[in-house]
């Protein structure tokens, strides 16, 4: 049966985000949306274990056959980029960037509010680099953002 | 294009998928949120307020399956289910869509 939600994806939205439960089990069980996912980002945090459960996510997510997986290291502070690069590599997580920790962003979730304009530029400018490193990878896939 | 989130619970998953879609949507694009946690709080990110966040209605698992008689059509589903935020990302709730079958 066709799922209108898969013809509402494909037909009225040119970039589809699916903010999924959290965790690695639910990904074994989503297997049937995810396996139609043209990227996979795994947000991590700087810790040893984010980092290594997001390697687990992403064998996984390579044997339900998603073709574009990687890490996103966020909330890093001072020496974090280092840590993420090192320990990534480690894991064999491919690094789509690093997005820095901020207080603006702290505060907006305090308030429980978007972020506000002027706000959290260095943030931006990392979720901006990793869009454009998506959108290369997605280079020559049909169905990529012009 | 189909672009999924996850992460474990704190890391900023929700927060980011917000961003990446607000990134989309300043250039252009139609971008579709689709929020598959138990506890939606995407909504908020979004810049839904609270009240907003809770009228946003849980997409039912018939309606993403369809097919049958007097079904929707997909455009019908965004606008009956759909939400549309202060930056123009259309907002959908939709828990374990993944049981819905071919995507």
């Amino acid at each position: 049966m066709r799922s209108i939600l898969g013809a509402a994806i494909d037909t009225e939205a040119d970039v589809t985000l699916v903010d999924m439960e959290a965790g690695l089990e639910h990904l074994s069980r989503s297997g049937g949306t995810l396996a139609y996912a043209d990227v996979l980002l795994v947000i991590m945090e700087p810790s040893r274990k984010s980092i290594l459960t997001a390697g687990r996510t992403i064998v996984l997510a390579e044997e339900l056959g998603i073709p574009r997986v990687y890490g996103v290291g966020n909330k890093a502070q001072e020496g974090d980029k280092e840590f993420f690069e090192e320990v990534c590599a480690e894991y064999n997580v491919p690094l789509a960037g690093i997005v820095p920790a901020d207080v603006d962003v702290v505060e907006a979730d305090r308030r429980g509010e978007l972020l506000a304009p002027g706000e959290g530029q260095p943030v931006r400018d990392a979720v901006v680099g990793i869009v454009d490193f998506v959108d290369h990878a997605l280079v020559g896939v049909a169905g990529a953002p012009s | 294009m189909k672009l999924g989130i996850v992460g474990k619970g704190g890391v900023g998953k929700t927060t980011l998928s917000a961003l990446f879609a607000q990134t989309y949507a300043a250039r252009g694009l139609r971008v579709l949120a689709i929020d598959t946690d138990s506890n939606p709080n995407l909504a908020f990110s979004l810049g839904l307020s609270a009240q907003q966040a809770d009228d946003v209605p849980l997409l039912p698992r018939s309606v993403v399956v369809g097919g049958g008689e007097g079904s929707l059509t997909p455009a019908q589903l965004l606008s009956t289910y759909g939400a549309v935020t202060p930056s123009q990302v259309t907002l959908l709730h939709a828990m374990r869509i993944t049981q819905a079958g071919a995507g």
